[in-house]
């Protein structure tokens, strides 16, 4: 089928771009395992160990999912700079369809995050980290729309304001906001009510929640539930949205 | 003639701005015919792009209709756009890929086999000399490769008609004419090529024919002799050794049909004729029989920037220190 095809063609042009770069992979690691050799210690102390578990069972699976989004929110970035080349312009020329020139870059950077995710679940594992195998793998799953919910955004923002000085302050306001009302930091549990309640307008809170209860086994669970509630529908919106952005858009 | 391969009606197409609705494209009819080079020349803001993004299915037009092919590009984008080829005013090609690697795509993308695609990326590889950096990324290509590789991609899968928009700016006068050789090949190759431009010698040179815009609308149509016959004609300058002969001259001048118009004045002939290369032997046949001594004579041809002077008012080489670069 032609729509399978052309995503599997536009998808393997973005993934030929990581390979002869995989630098970026490198990269992206870099942050989270600045948090878990820096940051983590400090949550020890302050939190405490409460029993068995490492605190670094509360905190990494926040961190994945942290990931994830920052990974997405960046790439508008990117094409910002295929706008400028014409690349996006020559694809709406073609009889591509719109989705599949979203969707091609949008499955590498989900391919990009499974792969640092996966690697840094492995270098936590020596500093204390043992997540539940099986919640880890539905943990993928909605880390996975994550990215592409973010990664679509980015894309669609890129798509509308096609000039890095526009894009950035809307970047940077939306990320700040989102990670500190995530609970990734600290747990929402010390927050006062009004942030708790705001931050239930967060679509990483609740994946953060569920990433927690995912690695410590617990599947059947509202939170994990409420992640997919609130994260399918959000997904489907959003790309959408950043389809018709593909359609509209006038280099 | 045969059927026109792109049609235009009355085709409007108006930006919203703070001062009022910039009228980019403004009611353009238009028609080009297979295997010719239409030029599309104007300054920058005449709406030579918005044209073509409405032409290629990018931006959809206000009002007016539009044909490729046969088909409209409002109710059949899908069909338009599997029977053209498109290189925008920023290239096209992927950076971080290589020539050939952007070229199987695009062949792919119009669901050309691996094979297929493979082959024809090799044959224009060879028939517009990319050979030498084909394999290369294309982050480390110069200005004039990454516009032939650009070219090569807009007709990948052999359209019924190309459009190029300003495919030379940027270039230095070298590869200008290595881009004007490879697009004479495109005429050899029997493409439909729709070029803009707001070069005069580039319009001059490659087009079979051309149309003129200015402000969104067309001010004048046709080949570039046609369109320089519009303005008065070729202008003949003849130096003289003394001035005892002019009254001579002005009589012997009125009676010549092929003079459109003269003056004479001290040493210095100005005669304004049809087709200059033709009078200019006889003239000087002539002055040779009456034993009128010539000290200089030179022939000037209008230039398509004459045509655009008398059509607007401006020359085109004014307009372009006024518009930036937009859209
Ligand atoms: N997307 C757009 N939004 C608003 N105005 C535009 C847009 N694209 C073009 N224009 C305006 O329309 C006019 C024609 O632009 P364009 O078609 O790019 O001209 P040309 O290609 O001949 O330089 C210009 O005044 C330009 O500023
Ligand atoms: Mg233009």
């Amino acid at each position: 089928m032609k729509l399978l095809r052309d995503i599997g063609l536009l998808y393997k042009r973005k993934l030929m771009e990581t390979l002869r770069n995989p630098i970026y992979i490198v990269m992206s690691m870099l942050t989270p395992v600045l948090y878990l050799i820096l940051f983590s210690p400090l949550l020890n102390k302050l939190v405490g160990t409460g029993g068995t578990r490492s605190v670094l069972d509360l905190f990494v699976p926040g961190l994945l999912v942290i990931v994830a989004f920052f990974n997405g929110l960046f790439v508008g970035y990117g094409i910002i700079d295929e706008i400028r080349n014409g690349v996006i312009e020559r694809f709406r020329a073609t009889p591509t369809s719109r989705f599949a020139i979203l969707a091609g870059p949008v499955l590498r950077d989900t391919t990009n995050v499974l792969v640092i995710v996966t690697l840094f679940t492995l270098v936590s594992v020596p500093f204390g980290f043992r997540p539940d195998p099986v919640g880890w793998l539905v943990l993928l799953v909605i880390i996975s729309m994550l990215i592409i919910t973010t990664a679509s955004f980015g894309y669609a923002l890129g798509l509308i304001l096609k000039e890095e000085d526009r894009l950035s302050p809307i970047v940077q306001g939306v990320n700040l906001p989102i990670l500190l009302l995530s609970g990734v930091l600290l747990p929402m549990e010390l927050a006062p009510t009004w942030l708790q309640v705001l931050a239930h307008f967060n679509p990483v809170y609740y994946s953060v929640e569920a990433a927690r209860v995912l690695c410590a086994g617990t599947i059947w669970d509202a939170k994990v539930g409420y992640a997919f509630l609130f994260m399918v529908p959000l997904t489907v919106l959003v790309v959408a949205w950043a389809t018709r952005a593909v359609r509209s858009v006038v280099a | 003639m045969p059927d026109a391969v792109v049609v235009t009606e009355d085709l409007k197409k108006y930006f919203p701005s703070r001062n009022g609705p910039v009228k980019a494209v403004d009611g353009v009819n238009l028609e080009v015919f297979p295997g010719e080079i239409f030029g599309f020349l104007g300054p920058n803001g005449a709406g030579k792009t918005t044209t073509l993004r409405i032409l290629t299915t990018l931006v959809k037009a206000d009002s007016g209709a539009a044909t490729i092919a046969g088909f409209d590009v409002l109710r059949e984008p899908g069909d338009v756009r599997r029977n053209i080829g498109y290189v925008g005013q920023a290239g096209g090609a992927d950076r971080p890929a290589t020539g050939r690697e952007n070229l199987i795509l695009q062949g792919r993308l119009y669901d050309m086999t691996l094979q297929q695609a493979k082959e024809r990326a090799a044959e224009l590889i060879a028939a517009l000399d990319l050979t030498e950096f084909a394999d290369r990324i294309a982050h480390t290509y110069s200005g004039g490769q990454l516009r032939r590789l650009d070219v090569a991609l807009g007709i990948m899968h052999r359209p019924k008609v190309l459009f190029l928009d300003e495919p030379t700016t940027g270039l230095d006068p070298q590869n200008r004419a290595n881009l004007w050789i490879q697009i004479g090949k495109l005429r050899d190759m029997g493409v439909t090529v729709f070029l803009t431009t707001h070069y005069l010698e580039e319009a001059d040179t490659l087009s079979d024919r051309l149309a003129i815009m200015d402000h969104g609308k067309i001010v004048a149509e046709g080949t570039p002799t046609e369109l320089k016959k519009l303005v008065a004609g070729d202008t003949i300058s003849v130096g003289l050794m003394d001035d005892r002969k002019n009254a001579a001259i002005a009589a012997l001048l009125a009676q010549k049909p092929y003079v459109r118009d003269f003056t004479v004045d001290d040493c210095h002939l100005r005669i304004v004729v049809e087709e200059g290369s033709k009078v200019m032997p006889e003239l000087l046949r002539l002055f040779d029989q009456e034993s009128i001594e010539v000290a200089t004579i030179t022939l000037a041809v209008p230039t398509l920037d004459d045509v655009f002077l008398k059509q607007t008012g401006r020359t085109l080489r004014d307009t372009e220190s006024a518009g930036g670069e937009q859209g």
